[in-house]
Formats: C-alpha cells, sequence, structure tokens
C-alpha cells in the first residue's frame, strides 16, 4: 500500500436525471474510509437523490460508483446491503405494529430450522446496544417509543447488518439537543471502531463539530469542498458555498400590537386538562393559554404531551377531562411529522394545498396549476416539474409546502410544530420572518420546537412541558434579558446561560429555585 | 399525472399479454387449438351485429357497478357488497316500475332511479355506519350483508311479489321499456343491447368527473391515500365514510335497469349473476378510473360472451379462470413495473 487513506466510496461523474431535470450533474468525489463526511446543500440540492444511488434505490443516468477501489453496480438496496452499505432514511422506514425487534430481523431472519431463532437474536442486539450504548427496549413496539428510539431502531438495524458504510439522511432533523448529543456519542463509537459515515444536515454548527471532510451540493452538483480535521471549518465560507449568495438575515422585528382591552386578546385557553390513551395518562393537569398577538413557544422533549395539545385545540381529540375554550378561532396547522399528518404524497401541490383552501365545488387543472405555479414562486419550492406529486418532491421543498398551505389561511391560531424540520439555512430564515408576520397581524401563534435557539429567537414566552403538564413558563422579561446575556456571552462560550439551565433542567423533569 | 397515466397503461397491457400467454399455454396443456378457440370467439363476438350487440350489452351492468365501486376504492373501503347492495336497489326498481306504471314515463324512471339509489344507498350506509362507529372491516361486514339482504329480498319476493311459480315480479308495461338499439339500428337485429348502455356511459363520466374533478372527489381519494393526514387537515372522515358508501352502493343499484327497463321487463333473482362480484375486477384493472372501467367492462364482456360461444370445444367455466388470471396478473405485472419505473425515478 503506497496510500495511508484509503477509500471507502467513490463517486465518479455520477450524473441522475428525472425527466429533463438534473438531480445530480457530474458529481465526483471521494469519502475516505474511518471517516465521518458530511454532505450540505440546499433544499431540492440533490443529496438526498446522491445517497439513494449509493443505496441501490435509484440508478443513475451516467458515471460509477467504486465501494474501496473496486467497480460496483448495483441493482437494489440488497445489492448495497451485501456490499455493507446501511442507510438511515430521511423518513423512516418502520412498520408501526412490530416491535424493535421485529422490525430489525424482517428479511435478516437468523433461523434454527424454519423458526426464527429469537433468543439467539436478542441475544446479539443486546449486545450491540451495550456496545455502542444505545439505550433501547427491543420488546417494544414502534408506535410505542419516541422518534430518537425509533432513529436508534434503524441504526441498530444497520449494525445487525454489520453494515461499515453508514448513511444517516438528516439524522439530527427530528432530535433534540440532548439526544443530538447522545446521537454524536454513537456515531464517535461507530468511528472508533472503523466504521464510515456520511451525514447530510443543515445544521452547521453540527458539521464543525462531527465531520471531517464537507462536501456541499448545489442544484445537483459539487461546488465545495474542504477537509474539517483540526476542526476549524470556516462556517461563514461554507454557508456562503451552500446558498451561492449571501445568506438572508432574519427580520424578526416584532410590532407592538395594541389590543382593545385584555379580553379580546384571549384566542384559546386548556384548563387543567387531563387525558388518557390506552390507560396511559398523557396530559395531567395541563394549563396553557394561547393570546392574539403572540407567540407562545412550547420547549421540551418529545411526547411529554404537544401532540396531545395540538389534537385537542384542533378537536381531533375530545375525549379529555378539563376545560378548553375557543371562541370560534379558525386553525392551521404545520405537524410535526410531514408524511403521516400533513400531505397527500400521492398529490401534487396545488391538490394539497386545494384541500384546505375555499373554491367552488368544481376544480379545474387550470386553477391547480396556478396554486401550484404561485405557491412554488412565493415560497421558493423547487420542483423539477409542477405536476409532479409530492412524492418526489426533496424532504425540506415538501415540508415548505406545508408551511405555505396554512400560512396562506390566515387563520387566528396557527400551530406550528417543528416547523424548520429539515430546511435549509435561508428557508429557515424565511419561515422564521413569517411566523414573525402572523404575529404581528395579530395570530395567536403555537410554536413548538426542540430547537432552543429556534424558540429564543421567536417565542414571547417559552413554556417548559414534562411530563403532561406544563413546569415553568418564562415571560418576555426574562426572555429580553436572556437575549442581552447572549449577546455577551458569545465571546467566551464556556459558561451556559441561567435561563437555559433552567429551562434544560425543566425539560427532565428538575425544579430549580 | 401523465406520466402515471403512461405507466398504467403500460402495465395493464402488459398484464393482458401474459394473460393471453398464460391462456395459451395452459389451453395447449388441455390439447386444445388455441388458435381455433381465439378466432372462434373472434369470429362470434365482432363478426356479427348480434355479438357486438350482446357483448355491449353484457358490459352495460358491469361499467354501472364498476363506477360505484370504484367511488368506494377511491376512498379506500373495500366494497365486496355490492351484489346484495345492486339486488336491494334493482328488486326496488322493480317494484317502483310496477306500482306507479302509470306516471309518464320520464318521471316513472327519475322516480324508479331515486327509489332505487336511495335503497341500494342504504344498504351501502349499514357497513360505513358499523366502521365508523365500532371500527369493524367494511371487508368483512359487506361480504356478510350480501347473504343478509340476499336472504331478504328473496323472502319478500317469494311471499309478496312473485308471479307464481316463478322467481321473478311481473312484467312491467311495454309502453315503459326502454328502447332497444335494434329498433333503430337493424345491424344490432336480435341482440338486448338497449338505452341503459348509453345511461352507464354518461354514468361512467359523471363518475369521472365526481372523482377527479370535484372537491368532495379530492377528498375522498385524500382520505383514501392518507387517512391520519386527512384528518389533521381538516377533512370529515366519517363523512367521506358514509357518502362515499352511500354513493358507491347507490350507483351500484343502477345496474338493474339494463335487465329490468331494458331487457325482461322484471326482476328475477339470480339476474345479476355476480355482476357484483365480476365489477370488482373490473375496477380494478382499471385503476379505478371510471373511463378505463368502460374498456375493463368490454373487456370481461368479451370473455363473458365469447365464453359462451366457446362452450362446445372448452367448459364455459375456462373464462372464469382467465378471468382469474387476469387479476392475478395485474397484481403481479403492477408490483413489477412499478418497481421498474421507481428505481429509474420516473413513478
Ligand atoms: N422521484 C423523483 N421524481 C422527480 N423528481 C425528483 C424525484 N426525487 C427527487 N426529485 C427532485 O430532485 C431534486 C433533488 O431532490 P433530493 O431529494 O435529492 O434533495 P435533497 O438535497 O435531499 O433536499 P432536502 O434537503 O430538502 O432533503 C429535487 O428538486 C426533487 O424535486
Ligand atoms: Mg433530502
Amino acid at each position: 500500500m503506497h496510500c495511508l487513506k484509503m477509500t471507502a466510496v467513490e463517486f465518479i461523474n455520477i450524473t441522475k436525471k428525472f425527466g429533463s431535470f438534473f438531480a445530480n450533474r457530474d458529481i465526483s468525489f471521494s469519502v475516505e474510509k474511518n471517516t465521518v463526511h458530511c454532505i450540505l446543500g440546499e433544499n431540492g440540492a440533490g443529496k438526498t437523490t446522491l445517497m439513494k444511488i449509493l443505496f441501490g434505490m435509484y440508478r443513475q443516468d451516467s458515471g460509477s460508483l467504486k465501494i474501496s477501489g473496486e467497480d460496483i453496480r448495483f441493482n437494489s438496496p440488497h445489492d448495497a446491503i451485501a456490499k455493507g452499505i446501511g442507510m438511515v432514511h430521511q423518513h423512516f422506514m418502520l412498520i408501526d405494529d412490530f416491535t424493535v425487534m421485529e422490525n430489525i430481523i424482517l428479511g435478516n431472519e437468523i433461523t434454527k430450522g424454519i423458526r426464527i431463532d429469537f433468543d439467539k437474536t436478542a441475544g446479539i442486539l443486546n449486545e450491540l446496544i451495550s456496545t455502542y450504548s444505545l439505550n433501547l427496549d427491543i420488546n417494544k413496539k414502534i408506535s410505542e417509543i419516541s422518534i430518537s428510539a425509533q432513529q436508534k431502531t434503524e441504526i441498530l438495524k444497520l449494525l445487525f447488518r454489520n453494515s461499515d458504510i453508514l448513511i444517516f439522511d438528516e439524522p439530527t432533523a427530528v432530535l433534540s439537543p440532548a439526544e443530538t448529543d447522545e446521537f454524536f456519542k454513537i456515531i464517535g463509537k461507530f468511528k472508533s471502531s472503523g466504521k464510515t459515515i456520511i451525514f447530510i444536515t443543515h445544521k452547521l454548527n453540527e458539521v464543525r463539530k462531527i465531520s471531517d471532510k464537507v462536501s456541499v451540493l448545489r442544484r445537483g452538483m459539487l461546488v465545495y469542498e474542504s477537509s474539517n480535521e483540526n476542526r476549524n471549518l470556516d462556517l461563514n465560507i461554507l454557508s456562503q458555498a451552500i446558498v451561492g449568495e449571501t445568506v438572508v438575515k432574519a427580520n424578526t422585528e416584532k410590532a407592538d400590537i395594541v389590543f382593545p382591552g385584555n379580553d379580546g386578546r384571549n384566542a384559546i385557553s386548556l384548563r387543567n386538562i387531563f387525558l388518557k390513551k390506552d390507560n396511559v395518562s398523557r396530559l395531567k393537569g395541563l394549563n396553557l393559554d394561547l393570546y392574539k398577538g403572540e407567540i407562545h413557544g412550547i420547549c421540551g422533549v418529545e411526547g411529554n404531551g404537544q401532540n396531545e395539545i395540538i389534537d385537542i385545540i384542533t378537536g381531533l381529540e375530545t375525549e379529555f377531562e378539563g376545560e378548553f375554550s375557543n371562541p370560534g378561532c379558525s386553525i392551521s396547522l404545520v405537524p410535526d411529522d410531514r408524511l403521516k399528518k400533513g400531505m397527500i404524497s400521492e398529490f401534487t401541490i396545488g391538490e394539497n394545498i386545494i384541500l384546505k383552501k375555499k373554491s367552488s365545488n368544481f376544480i379545474s387543472e387550470r386553477l391547480l396549476d396556478r396554486i401550484s405555479t404561485e405557491t412554488a414562486e412565493k415560497y421558493d419550492v423547487r420542483v423539477s416539474d409542477i405536476k409532479s406529486n409530492l412524492s418526489s418532491l426533496s424532504g425540506g421543498n415538501q415540508q415548505k409546502v406545508i408551511f405555505a398551505r396554512e400560512t396562506e389561511l390566515e387563520s387566528d391560531v396557527m400551530i406550528f410544530s417543528h416547523p424548520t424540520r429539515g430546511v435549509d439555512i435561508n428557508a429557515t430564515v424565511f419561515i422564521h420572518s413569517k411566523i414573525i408576520e402572523q404575529r404581528n397581524k395579530g395570530k395567536a401563534v403555537l410554536l413548538i420546537s426542540s430547537d432552543l435557539d429556534e424558540l429564543f429567537a421567536l417565542s414571547d414566552k417559552i413554556s417548559v412541558i414534562y411530563n403532561g403538564a406544563i413546569a415553568g413558563t418564562f415571560g418576555s422579561e426574562e426572555l429580553s434579558n436572556f437575549r442581552n446575556e447572549e449577546l455577551i456571552r458569545k465571546s467566551d462560550e464556556s459558561t451556559g446561560s441561567p435561563l437555559s439551565d433552567k429551562i434544560g433542567k425543566l425539560m427532565i423533569g428538575i425544579k430549580t429555585e | 399525472m401523465n406520466t402515471k397515466f403512461r405507466i398504467n397503461l403500460i402495465s395493464i397491457s402488459l398484464s393482458l399479454i401474459s394473460t393471453l400467454l398464460i391462456v395459451f399455454v395452459f389451453l395447449l396443456i388441455l390439447n386444445k387449438n388455441p388458435f381455433e378457440i381465439f378466432s372462434v370467439i373472434f369470429t362470434e363476438v365482432f363478426a356479427s351485429g348480434y355479438g357486438i350487440g350482446q357483448t355491449l350489452f353484457k358490459a352495460t351492468p358491469l361499467i354501472i357497478c364498476g363506477c360505484g365501486l370504484a367511488v368506494c376504492f377511491h376512498a379506500s373501503l373495500f366494497n365486496i357488497g355490492a351484489e346484495g347492495q345492486l339486488n336491494a336497489g334493482s328488486f326496488v326498481i322493480a317494484l317502483v316500475a310496477l306500482k306507479a306504471g302509470s306516471l309518464p314515463f320520464p318521471i316513472l324512471f327519475i322516480l324508479c332511479i331515486v327509489c332505487g339509489f336511495v335503497v341500494s344507498g342504504i344498504t351501502g350506509i349499514i357497513p360505513a355506519y358499523i366502521k365508523i362507529k365500532k371500527g369493524v372491516s367494511e371487508v368483512i361486514t359487506t361480504i356478510m350483508l350480501n347473504f343478509i339482504i340476499l336472504a331478504l329480498v328473496n323472502y319478500f319476493l317469494v311471499d309478496f311479489f312473485a308471479v307464481k311459480a316463478t322467481m321473478h315480479t311481473e312484467k312491467i308495461a311495454d309502453s315503459n321499456m326502454l328502447m332497444k338499439f335494434s329498433d333503430i339500428f337493424p345491424f344490432f337485429e336480435g341482440s338486448s343491447l338497449n338505452m341503459s348502455f348509453v345511461i352507464a356511459l354518461l354514468l361512467a363520466f359523471a363518475s369521472y368527473i365526481f372523482i377527479y374533478k370535484t372537491k368532495f372527489g379530492y377528498k375522498l381519494r385524500a382520505a383514501g391515500f392518507n387517512e391520519t393526514a386527512s384528518r389533521y387537515i381538516g377533512i370529515n372522515i366519517n363523512k367521506v365514510i358514509l357518502l362515499s358508501f352511500f354513493t358507491g352502493a347507490g350507483i351500484t343499484s343502477l345496474a338493474g335497469i339494463n335487465y329490468i327497463f331494458g331487457y325482461k321487463g322484471f326482476y328475477e333473482m339470480g339476474f345479476s349473476s355476480n355482476v357484483g362480484f365480476t365489477a370488482i375486477a373490473v375496477a380494478l384493472l382499471a385503476r379505478n378510473n371510471p373511463l378505463g372501467i368502460i374498456f375493463s367492462s368490454l373487456l370481461f364482456a368479451v370473455l363473458d360472451y365469447g365464453g359462451l360461444s366457446v362452450n362446445q370445444l372448452v367448459p364455459k367455466e375456462i373464462m372464469l379462470v382467465v378471468q382469474g388470471i387476469i387479476i392475478l396478473s395485474i397484481l403481479a405485472v403492477d408490483r413489477i413495473v412499478k418497481s421498474y419505473f421507481e428505481k429509474r425515478g420516473i413513478a
């Protein structure tokens, strides 16, 4: 061996077209063995497409792939898996009614005669779980576990198949900061056990923290590469490379809204709400008020009652105890899980929007096309063909469509649950300014997010939710103090602010005075 | 939409071709001459106005019933109960046509359609209601309802309405019968093809508009594709289930018009000869597109009438086998074609 670095994956002039649209155009780069390689780029830049080619789900139109120096042509993910490649998708592919173990062994059964050897499988899985500190119960059903546990299930699946090259498509989009840290520890263990990691994200601070090398795609082409071995990546240059122009600055200026008396401001009120589902208490005496012209941020680990609040306010959940009042406000919702709750994948942009929009009873193709085009322009939705179904849009662009549909409705109450999940830098700025705009128009806004920065930047008020109740609320005064401190703190990052510490503790159920 | 349509067309053509090949081999194994049999079918069906007329006549109830099922299937409601639903409605159509026979024909005809539609629709609301209230799968309830409804119709027919020693009602007045095609076009001489066929075509177009071009149609399909998302989007799923079951089942009742107003003039037990079940395959083959259903109904009608015409050469049941093979190959070929295009990122 005359070269020290070994190449795990080599992309050579990869081109992939959908119709006449180039999703990947002449992309060439290589991923070294035993490194963490980040792939970055705007929504619709072609990241997922490239990874799907590597995983054998798509076939490139031209160009070739080398795995460990060997020319490879995959016909299906089976071939890729056989070559030690594993992928955790942007949208998980798990069966809700199966347990963690059942999901993992599906298609990889260890058998004893014709029976599945569950004991042996469980042994292997539990060993993997402890080796990589996954902290996962393999006998729980997918529907019962958190999103981060579902992700761990996907990871365990790859480990069980002995994958060496692990692809993660936006794994941290659905994780809270604490979960993200845990995830990075797992990634660290993978690296030290000799695995190669390809990692897609929109969060630049993560990139600097864990990547060894970055590749940036823009409009299907490779536009920038940089090493980050010394953890000194210049994030300004990186973000310029991603968007290709200057990064838009957020306009988060809040207008003062004057209301005639405090009564007129009331939008939604939840009093002492108790809710049981499948005999498990989900809400335990929850109180929450939404006021017009105010962004109420909810912060908390996922699964502490956030979705139940949404279900009650939207009227989907009616079997609760306590007092819920809505004085006739219309409600818009950007849900946390866009594929399951937000959209009809088989419909076009226009068709997804017309479902909620007021219109005549007969719907013409022309109207739909017009809605699609207008939305795509106004919200910068990147599509290869305006008539294509939402399933063929990139994840971030799907999110923009749902966001567009809900904000255009001009409802009195706007619920945003993880509104920028999977959305790129500039689009995040755009969405943030739209949320502020809704507030300034006098809408009552409920903002649920696991991104603390997002919550601090937008909220007028932040409540921490823990175990089905509000554990504490912080008003505008505390938040503006915090923002001022933050400006000072920037120069010296070693100490955490008292407020974010306090919130962090409340999120896991520790009360401090 | 356009590429999807093309992919569907490819998939459907391939499954028909593979069916043809399988049947070909099958006939060889039975030691028959496939060419002879195919040519007999072809000449019997297409060489005379009578053959063409009979084929269109047989296609008529399939088109109607297929459209009704398409409405349910688009909402992901697997209605297996069309056979019962259409018998209930048709029975009522015949009764109304008899009792109100003195009304002017257009009024009588519309009254019959409305009554039949409502009665069939109500038989569709039963499984819808049980599904909404108790979460019982409509597959089970609609299958069971077939038996119940047919038994009830049988009871009322035999005990109250049937002509003695027969299984049919009295005949409606000749003046109330629909016009036969052969009355205008001597080409169709002898065949039973009547104006019901035109009604079926109009119905197919109306169903197409209803499913693909109206707001409710969009909601119905959205609920069929993704129920949870539809709920969050604000679609009233219960309303969709009730309305699509009512409309879908209601439409199936019109299948009786062909027989009652166009052919025999009375309702007869067993007149539908499993149209309610065959129409499931008809709708599936057409991907639940009402315009496609016109063509798949014609295909099944060719098989049906063709089967009769080769009765001497092979058992008539062979056409049932062919229908079965078509369904299986649709399902198999569709998967293969879809995954082929998915890999290329076209689907
Ligand atoms: N099956 C498909 N058919 C047609 N166009 C597609 C298909 N899949 C992806 N595209 C288009 O290719 C482009 C790249 O999509 P891709 O999913 O790779 O983006 P991405 O970089 O992963 O974006 P995101 O950050 O939003 O996930 C998008 O414009 C998308 O609309
Ligand atoms: Mg993507």
